[in-house]
């Protein structure tokens, strides 16, 4: 309960970088308006104006290294408490966590023995 | 927060460690240290058109600046300057810090995808990408000083340097969070999202006006930030003679900025699909090694 002060001065800060911006954007717009000229608000594209919307499907290349990331970012999740009581538990914490790790570096090896580990 | 004529003196030094980092990040490109520059940027970016490209997405497109923006502040929030005025003594400190930067890559993406121009949508999946790179060195080498100091407060991680740096004791650590720290701020070697000159800026490439100040503003107080995260988790934070504490950290942290700085000058921008390569092969099982490496000493 003790920590709840500094959350509610984070919330202040979030508070303030937002009333920070609405003060910039009143200023910008006591500056005047933008002329209304046609083809000004398309997107650059080269030189030409773009014809087609850009909200289509994308190929991510790199869905194979995202699956990876999930299995490492779910065991940091394990790792933070760990890591806090490490040096008190000693020897047990090394092996508990060298166990569970040894098992997601062998996953990591054989992703890289398979050829995932690039460009798909 | 005790003092509040400390806390005055950290928020003074901060801006003006914000200012001066805008001065260093122009020397590195052009060579000529302009002073007052920045000060005119601001306004060139205030007085110019402020264009809305159209079928823009509302809600996406007025979030992204503030939140890159929110999510550098905050994380500088629970970092301290010195023994007695740590801004915010958070218990769960290296946690919330990393919790606040994965909030850049949301707000580059949510940037990317509202603007509906081709640039921006590529220069928003990178980032993602990248964000899949950096990401594990970067938690890693964290929670090897997390085991050292036996402790997620940022001010005990200073303490338990006193004998000797992180910098010296998880060197492995260390050189993989650098990396990793300019990979997170999208600094030269790294800069995939804006791609100045291949992706014609990239995110960015539609913000003008107030927006381009709010993420151009948030890029330097994220560098700011991530050299005072260098700086708090690796290089011993307030620790040093003669001079206070928040002097300390200022120096050093302005130090790490200009060495971020520096190293892009040196270095050709990579490809994601390299960068994520490497980042899987060496860099997140050294980082392992990293760990093992602490947790061997700690218990020696």
């Amino acid at each position: 309960m003790k920590s709840i002060p500094h959350y509610l001065l984070l919330l202040g800060m979030l508070v303030v970088t937002v009333a920070f911006a609405l003060v910039l954007y009143l200023l910008k717009a006591s500056l005047g308006k933008p002329l209304a000229e046609p083809g000004k608000d398309v997107p650059a594209e080269s030189g030409q104006l773009a014809l087609k919307p850009a909200w289509v499907r994308y190929h991510v290349h790199y869905y194979g290294f995202a699956l990876l990331f999930l299995c490492f970012d779910m065991e940091m999740a394990f790792m933070y408490p760990w890591a806090v009581v490490y040096k008190e538990l000693g020897i047990t914490a090394l092996l508990d966590m060298g166990v569970f790790l040894m098992i997601l570096f062998l996953g990591l090896v054989y992703t890289w023995n398979q050829g995932g580990l690039k460009r798909q | 927060m005790e003092n509040p004529l400390t806390l005055l003196v950290v928020l003074l030094l901060f801006g003006g460690g914000v200012y001066a980092l805008a001065v260093l990040e122009y020397w590195s490109v052009a060579g000529q240290l302009a002073w007052g520059r920045p000060a005119r940027l601001v306004l060139h970016l205030l007085l110019k058109e402020e264009i809305r490209p159209r079928q823009s997405d509302t809600v996406l497109y007025e979030t992204a600046p503030v939140l890159f923006l929110a999510a550098a502040a905050l994380a500088a929030a629970v970092l301290p300057w010195s023994a007695d005025a740590p801004l915010l003594g958070l218990a769960t400190g290296a946690l919330f810090v990393n919790a606040a930067f994965a909030y850049v890559m949301v707000a580059m993406l949510m940037g990317g995808w509202a603007v509906n121009g081709v640039y921006a949508m590529l220069g928003g999946w990178r980032f993602l990408g990248q964000l899949i790179a950096y990401s594990m060195p970067l938690v890693m080498a964290l929670t090897a000083t997390v085991m050292r100091a036996e402790s997620m407060l940022p001010a005990r991680i200073v303490t338990s340097q006193l004998e000797l740096w992180n910098i010296v004791y998880q060197p492995i650590g260390f050189g993989l969070f650098y990396l990793a720290a300019l990979a997170l701020a999208f600094l030269p070697p790294f800069d995939f999202p804006v791609a100045a000159g291949e992706l014609a800026g990239g995110v960015w490439a539609e913000f003008t006006g107030a927006r381009l100040l709010l993420f151009r503003l948030g890029r330097l107080l994220l560098i700011m930030t991530l050299a005072l995260t260098v700086t708090v988790f690796f290089l011993g934070g307030w620790q040093g003679p003669w001079l206070p504490g928040f002097a300390w950290t200022f120096l050093k942290t302005l130090l790490v900025a200009a060495s971020f700085f520096g190293v892009g000058r040196y270095l050709p921008r990579l490809r994601y699909d390299q960068m994520l390569e490497w980042s899987w092969k060496y860099a997140t099982p050294a980082a392992l090694v990293n760990i093992l490496w602490v947790g061997i000493l700690l218990l020696l």
